[in-house]
């Protein structure tokens, strides 16, 4: 769009070139003719910004109608400010003055441009610092054979195949379990010191939470795996037995040690 | 095993900030303030080292990070992960928030007189910002907040950390305050008793001198 409000502008006195493009919006732009001449904020000469704001948007086409709505809204704040201006103002002392609630937004709008430009300060020192982590090589794809006569018909086909491979974000954090399988086989190890066999739910009792019984199940199988005991459950759903393994004998019965009233069903 | 050496193999296992709090549960010996006294005991050796990286103070929690001066050596390489800067209208619409948080949409675009739902939206997909809340009243609208990702981002701390109103170079700035919420509310009360200057000149000249009947009129009738 043109947006550069050069030609037939000059000569006028107290005219400014702007080009509407490099504004964030109207408030940058009214900051802008604001600052750029030295005007008192508190004491905005409504009738001279009003002109020059109309003028420096006079380029804006009908076509970016979004951005320009938000011109023509201040535009219309400014005429609207302007006429009231205009009124005698004969009621009580304490009427606010009609540019109150304007300059008031510009000084906001200026405080907040200056926090923009500390946070993008604050934002390239962290970028100069780096965590750990990596970002993923770019996938090759196998380079196909193509013969070297082609043609144009072959290109456009291809081009359409082409994929954009999707973008994978990775993150890990350290996180730390509730509860350690370490601290299940300390328990196991204490419950079986002066028994052959404890029931897995009596090691659960006081722990309400699932993990407990996870990290339980993950420590007997663990103590399993080292060959300190070895579990046995006479059918689905039926209590778990945890033995404690006589000695190192590989060949030892653990037939022998059986809970009696299990006896039938173990077999089975 | 040394609190440090525990505390320091977290740190380094971590690629993001971690707080003494998550630290402590490494071992049943650790708690928050052993935790920081081991992160200044490490802080001391490794700049007594000289060695390339820091235990930073970052969005709450600690994090390891490498010294800003080695930058250009990391900055060759494409794998290493660079966190892509925000741009101008981003900047603004965030430093609204973290100052005003919680606001909605309708407040923002007030605040920067142009429509902001396409940067809201950008900032909540790279997680600077989050729907912390409904506002009451019509459409009960969203209210964004800062997340921890924008501390990181920006290398802060806290949200303490972020440059105070009053530190800024601005004319009267303690009339239009951007402060936390208990300084809102005085800051809103200062704000109705703007005082401004008489009218300019031009405007002073043309309203004494031509008092216009019918714009007068016209300016009671709606308010009856």
């Amino acid at each position: 769009m043109d947006l550069t409000v050069a030609e037939g502008a000059a000569p006028r006195e107290g005219f400014l070139l702007v080009e509407v493009d490099r504004f964030q919006g109207p408030l940058d732009l009214l900051l802008h003719l604001i600052r750029t001449q030295d005007i008192d904020v508190f004491d905005i000469p409504i009738s001279k910004i009003t002109d020059q704001f109309l003028q420096a948007i006079r380029g804006i086409q009908a076509h970016d109608l979004d951005g320009a709505g938000e011109f023509l809204e201040m535009a219309a704040t400014l005429v609207r400010i302007k006429a009231q201006m205009l009124l005698p103002r004969t009621e009580e002392e304490e009427d606010e003055d009609p540019r109150a609630e304007l300059v008031r937004r510009l000084l906001e709008y200026e405080q907040i441009r200056e926090i923009s430009a500390r946070l993008s300060a604050a934002e390239a020192d962290r970028a100069r610092r780096f965590g750990k982590g990596f970002n993923p090589p770019r996938p090759r794809r196998p380079v196909a054979e193509t013969p070297l006569e082609t043609t144009w018909e072959e290109v456009w086909e291809a081009a359409l195949r082409v994929e954009m491979p999707e973008p994978r974000l990775r993150q890990h954090r350290v996180a730390t379990r509730t509860v350690a399988m370490e601290d299940k086989i300390v328990l196991i190890l204490d419950a079986l010191r002066d028994t052959t066999r404890v029931e897995f739910t009596g090691l659960l009792r006081g722990f309400e939470e699932k993990i407990h019984g996870v990290m339980t199940f993950l420590a007997g199988l663990e103590l399993t795996r080292r060959r300190i005991l070895f579990l046995r459950q006479s059918s689905p759903f039926a209590e778990l037995w945890i033995y404690r393994r006589e000695d190192e004998e590989e060949g030892g019965d653990p037939e022998d040690i059986r809970p009696p009233e299990e006896e039938g069903a173990a077999q089975a | 095993m040394n609190a440090h050496q525990i505390v320091e193999a977290v740190l380094f296992a971590s690629d993001a900030p971690l707080t003494a709090d998550e630290i402590a549960r490494a071992d049943e010996t650790l708690d928050e303030d052993r935790v920081e006294d081991a992160i200044r005991f490490l802080q001391a050796e490794y700049d007594d080292a000289e060695r390339s990286f820091q235990v930073v103070e970052l969005a709450e929690g600690y994090q390891v990070l490498t010294r800003p001066e080695f930058a250009p050596y990391l900055e060759r390489f494409d794998n290493v992960p660079r966190p892509s800067r925000l741009s101008g209208p981003a900047l603004e619409t965030l430093a609204i928030i973290a100052y005003r948080q919680p606001l909605g949409r309708i407040e923002m675009e007030y605040i920067r007189g142009v429509g902001s739902a396409g940067v809201l939206k950008t900032l909540q997909d790279r997680e600077m910002i989050e729907v912390v809340g409904r506002a009451e009243g019509l459409g009960r609208p969203v209210l964004y907040g800062t997340t921890a990702r924008f501390l990181e981002h920006f290398g802060f701390k806290s949200l303490e950390e972020l440059p105070r109103p009053e530190e800024l170079p601005i004319i009267l700035r303690e009339r239009v305050q951007l402060g936390p919420e208990e300084e809102v509310e005085e800051a809103e009360a200062d704000s109705d008793q703007l005082v401004l200057g008489e009218g300019s000149e031009a405007t002073a000249s043309v309203s004494s001198d031509e008092p216009d009947p019918n714009v007068a009129q016209a300016e009671e009738t709606p308010s009856g």
